[in-house]
């Protein structure tokens, strides 16, 4: 069982929706589209896990944090994104985060 | 090019190890593979049209898809009606000569890589999917200008040929090698359909290409058939376009898919010149596919914007699903609308209305009644308190001054502690922005208010744009 975080994504965005589209035109049932997602949360925590590599530093001012169900919501304003290629700047980005130590139980 | 982007490589290979993962459970299911390719079909042009990434099918000579661009002085070319193929310098592609076409049967492979391609009139292309195309006029293709190696106007031509209607399409714009097979046929009727099926993200760069590309697609003014091409990119005002009289399209496919009917009926300057006599009879297996792709193409086409061409796709859909769901919204935001006029209304009429001497009042009683909105100022929840006092302090005794009862006042707002709840921007706007980061954390620490992150396996979207890290690291004072 892996994080259905990911799905809120634009590749989970765009999943979903495809789905949907073909569920509407009764091309798939919707529990196979459930099948399709699950499939999707391994395979985006798995690439995500071993294809890659790079680190981002950051720094801004924290608007508002939270905490609940072990996941953790921030909302920093005034931000940048440090990468070594590039310099990205945001006025305002939220972080949700889920616990990355070893996943014992997980919510499907 | 990975190392500067690696979001484009890191979503195919998802994209493609879910297709692989869920394949048996299509075939246990019953399903077709035909759907298991819709479905690849759809996510990876939605992601391509998500601008979440730039170069997303840079790089991928998978689809079969047949890419045109005209140049500018496509009619020039058309009037001139050469007879064989143009290959650009720095390509070894097969030329052959339409003689060769038209009095052969074989068929010749070339390969399509972006570079300007002339197609002469009478020859039959067929793309790697099987569909057979019939060019009736001499097409040239050319490579976008600017970006290199982006295909940014994928055009498909759409031929008919008599006894085997289809339709082309699908979508994802190819820049490298795409491999026709050329082929020969004598038909009776020779329908070129040009359209731009697909759709690049419409983002401005895109735009820009398009006003640079040589996407227009002309037709020889000596052609006898009925059936022009008319070009369907047009996305900008641009003098380089030039409108074609008519666009066929085959009945066949418009009874069998009216989605593609309707959508193209929707998009820009489209006439449709049905030709019953060149009609042909069984829809094609990849047909639907096909239609879909159209449409899912014809859709994002950025002549119109989404919003307007999307509006008879929803309206095709067999379920009228999505129709349905959006007049529920919308009545469901009428209603709420109408709250909002409602106490807008009262408020209105209270703040001007408002005969009392407190001059806040009837912005405090504003803010008040758009409460939820969840914007409450501090100091406007103390007007509220003081409008309180003030009007007890009427009807009790002479309101002079706001000092005269202090110790009253400070009585009266302890029990409410309205005083102590500030909330700036609350919630429900404060989580709302485009700018975000789904990822796990390692670590979260805290020094007073001084927090520092430590992240892993984010995927970030900053104003549509996809990034990715492995491992991030943060800092930000509260």
């Amino acid at each position: 069982m892996a994080y259905q975080l990911y799905r809120n994504t634009t590749l989970g965005n765009s999943l979903q929706e495809s789905l949907d589209e073909l569920i509407q035109s009764q091309q798939i049932t919707p529990q196979l589209a459930l099948q399709v997602l699950l499939q999707f949360d391994k395979a985006i925590n798995s690439a995500l896990a071993q294809r890659v590599r790079n680190r981002v530093n950051f720094r801004g001012s924290l608007n508002t944090y939270r905490f609940c169900d072990n996941v953790w919501t921030f909302v920093l304003n005034d931000v940048e994104f440090r990468e070594v290629t590039e310099l990205i700047k945001v006025d305002k980005v939220k972080i949700v985060a889920c616990d990355g130590k070893k996943i014992l139980y997980n919510t499907t | 090019m990975a190392c500067f982007n690696p979001v484009p490589k890191l979503y195919r290979s998802v994209i493609e190890d879910v297709i692989e993962g869920v394949r048996n459970l299509f075939a246990e299911e019953g399903i077709e593979e035909q759907v298991l390719k819709d479905l690849k079909q759809l996510w990876e042009t939605k992601v391509l049209q998500s601008k979440a990434t730039e170069d997303f099918f840079r790089n991928s000579i998978q689809s079969p898809l047949f890419t045109l661009q005209l140049p500018h002085s496509l009619h020039q070319t058309l009037q001139s009606a050469t007879a064989s193929l143009v290959i650009p310098a720095g390509r070894t592609l097969p030329s052959f000569t339409t003689a060769e076409l038209g009095t052969s049967n074989s068929s010749a492979n070339f390969t399509f890589p972006g570079y300007p391609i002339h197609v002469p009139a009478g020859v039959t292309l067929q793309t790697v999917s099987g569909h057979l195309y019939k060019v009736n006029v001499p097409i040239m293709v050319t490579q976008t200008s600017g970006r290199a190696g982006i295909l940014q106007h994928p055009i498909q031509q759409v031929f008919q040929q008599l006894g085997q209607p289809s339709v082309i399409q699908t979508s994802v714009p190819q820049l490298n090698p795409c491999c026709l097979q050329a082929t020969t046929e004598k038909s009776q009727r020779i329908e070129t359909v040009l359209q731009q099926p697909t759709v690049l993200p419409s983002g401005p760069v895109d735009r820009k290409h398009l006003e640079n590309a040589t996407s227009d697609i002309l037709v020889s003014p000596g052609n006898e058939h009925k059936i022009m091409p008319e070009a369907l990119l047009r996305h900008q005002e641009s003098s380089q376009y030039v409108n074609l009289p008519g666009v066929v399209f085959s009945p066949q496919v418009s009874q069998t898919n009216p989605n593609v009917e309707s959508v193209l009926s929707g998009s820009a300057s489209m006439t449709q010149n049905l030709h019953d006599e060149s009609l042909s009879t069984s829809p094609h297996g990849a047909l639907h596919q096909h239609v879909t792709d159209i449409q899912l193409h014809i859709l994002k086409n950025g002549m119109y914007g989404c919003e307007s061409v999307k509006q008879p796709r929803n309206t095709e859909e067999p379920s009228n699903i999505p129709v349905s769901e959006k007049d529920s919204n919308s009545r469901v935001d009428l209603s709420i609308r109408v709250t909002d006029d409602d106490t807008g209304e009262i408020i209105q009429v209270d703040g001007t209305g408002d005969t009392s001497s407190n001059e806040e009042i009837g912005s405090a009683r504003d803010v008040d009644e758009n409460e939820f909105l969840g914007v409450i100022d501090a100091g406007d929840l103390k007007v509220l308190e003081e409008e309180a006092d003030s009007i007890s302090n009427e009807d009790s005794a002479t309101n002079s001054s706001d000092n005269e009862d202090p110790q009253v006042d400070i009585v009266e707002e302890d029990p409410l502690n309205s005083g102590d709840d500030v909330s700036e921007q609350d919630v429900p706007d404060l989580f709302d922005t485009d700018n975000v980061i789904v990822c796990q954390y390692d670590k979260i620490h805290r020094s007073k208010n001084k927090w520092k992150f430590y992240l892993k396996d984010g995927v970030m979207c900053f104003g549509g744009r996809d990034y990715v890290f492995a491992k991030a690291i943060g800092d930000a004072e509260w």
